[in-house]
């Protein structure tokens, strides 16, 4: 799958990957009755008042905009939980903790349409800001050892942080990889290229689980 | 030619490159002397890339190593590579630099390309995901084309989203949409 606005189809713009964000389900308490929705992705509902129910994302901003239900934010999305999360993101300096693949989207579609729904928001936004800050100062970090021996990352990164670091980092590992093509490079200078660096590998997780 | 549709493979071989004629050629002319239609053996000239390639094959020319790959540059790069002006000096550095090195086979330019770009590279890493905006201009003015697209896309990305970030219209009405039909047949 790649994106649409990009006529190189290599990045999502922003916007499509808040679409993609959109899928992921999330539990809401509505106040309406209504038979079972079926969809191509799916059977959500059926709907009753004050009986919880796991519907899409976007389903549930719907039914908000409406004022047909009330969102239930996603564990994760609590204060105690993100406090955790923020501080352990300060202790290790490579490791990333794991949150949802789509947490930058869904934090920004709650916090647009379902304000009133998230307890102790402003704090709840802050967390997640200097999260992402935090993260995204790591990514940096972690950039800078790039080098020509990279040949695979694997990192805890969510959609929005690999996507804003995807152009720089394609074109910065086909240059290195162009420039350390052997045919180009003295033969005497590779053993110290290639110096075994266990240690320079940075943070290896799995992308998504 | 490599990349045929590559407009930065083409300008990348636009870059001069000195060149010493083995033979003497009758019914070309130097732009510099107009006296004759004819290039005497051992005469210098600076020669396109793509030009000396051709005329290197056919052993018309032996093409020298051009003066941004010299012992100046060499030193400059192993000092501070961060900091050097490539692109006054070549602004297809990386290139041209490969193309060199496959046509007369001078390895330790490889290498050389190699630690400036490894050294380089942190430097637009920092600043194209950190620096404000004034800062940039002096700075950019140092890298070569290669580098200054490496930059560009980190910019644009970053830049991307944090206008997504920051909110604006989540629905962007079509043109279409807005107009009002005209009644037909009138």
């Amino acid at each position: 799958m790649s994106g649409q606005s990009d006529p190189r189809g290599s990045t999502f713009s922003a916007a499509e990957l808040e679409f993609l964000a959109e899928d992921e389900t999330i539990e809401i308490v509505p106040n309406l009755r209504m038979e079972r929705l079926s969809l191509i992705c799916g059977d959500f509902g059926p709907f009753r008042p004050q009986i919880a129910t796991q519907v899409p994302i976007w389903l549930a901003v719907a039914l908000k905009k409406r004022g047909k239900c009330t969102i239930r934010p996603p564990d994760w999305m609590s204060v105690e939980k993100l406090t955790q999360v923020l501080e352990a993101e300060r202790d290790s300096a490579s490791s990333f903790e794991a949150l949802p693949f789509h947490y930058v989207e869904i934090s920004r579609l709650l916090f647009d349409d379902a304000r009133d729904d998230i307890p102790d928001v402003y704090m709840v936004r802050s967390l997640i800001e200097d999260i992402k800050d935090v993260r995204f100062h790591k990514i940096g970090t972690g950039l800078e050892k790039l080098s020509s021996r990279t040949y695979a990352m694997k990192l805890n990164l969510s959609a929005m942080e690999v996507n804003v670091i995807r152009p720089f980092v394609t074109g910065g590992l086909e240059t290195f990889y162009k420039l350390g093509n052997p045919e180009l490079i003295q033969e005497s200078e590779r053993p110290e290229h290639r110096r075994p660096q266990p240690a320079d590998r940075g943070p290896r997780r799995e992308l998504r689980r | 030619m490599a990349n045929y549709y590559d407009i930065d493979d083409i300008l990348a071989d636009e870059e001069l490159v000195p060149a010493v004629f083995l033979e003497a050629v009758n019914g070309v002319g130097l732009f510099e002397s107009n006296e004759a239609n004819r290039i005497e053996p051992r005469s210098k000239v600076e020669l396109p890339f793509w030009l000396a390639q051709e005329l290197h094959l056919r052993q018309a020319v032996s093409v020298n190593i051009p003066p941004c790959f010299n012992k100046k540059t060499r030193e400059e790069i192993g000092a501070d590579g961060a900091h050097v002006d490539l692109r006054s000096r070549c602004s297809y550095f990386y290139e041209l630099g490969c193309k060199i090195v496959q046509l007369i086979g001078d390895k330790t330019i490889g290498s050389l390309l190699l630690v400036a770009f490894q050294t380089r590279y942190k430097e637009v890493l920092i600043k194209a995901h950190t620096a404000a905006s004034a800062l940039t201009p002096k700075f950019l003015s140092l890298l070569t084309k290669e580098e200054t697209k490496l930059y560009d896309a980190a910019k644009s990305s970053t830049a991307a989203f944090k206008t997504w970030r920051m909110g604006g219209p989540r629905f962007q009405k079509a043109a279409v949409l807005g107009r009002k039909r005209k009644p037909i047949g009138e």
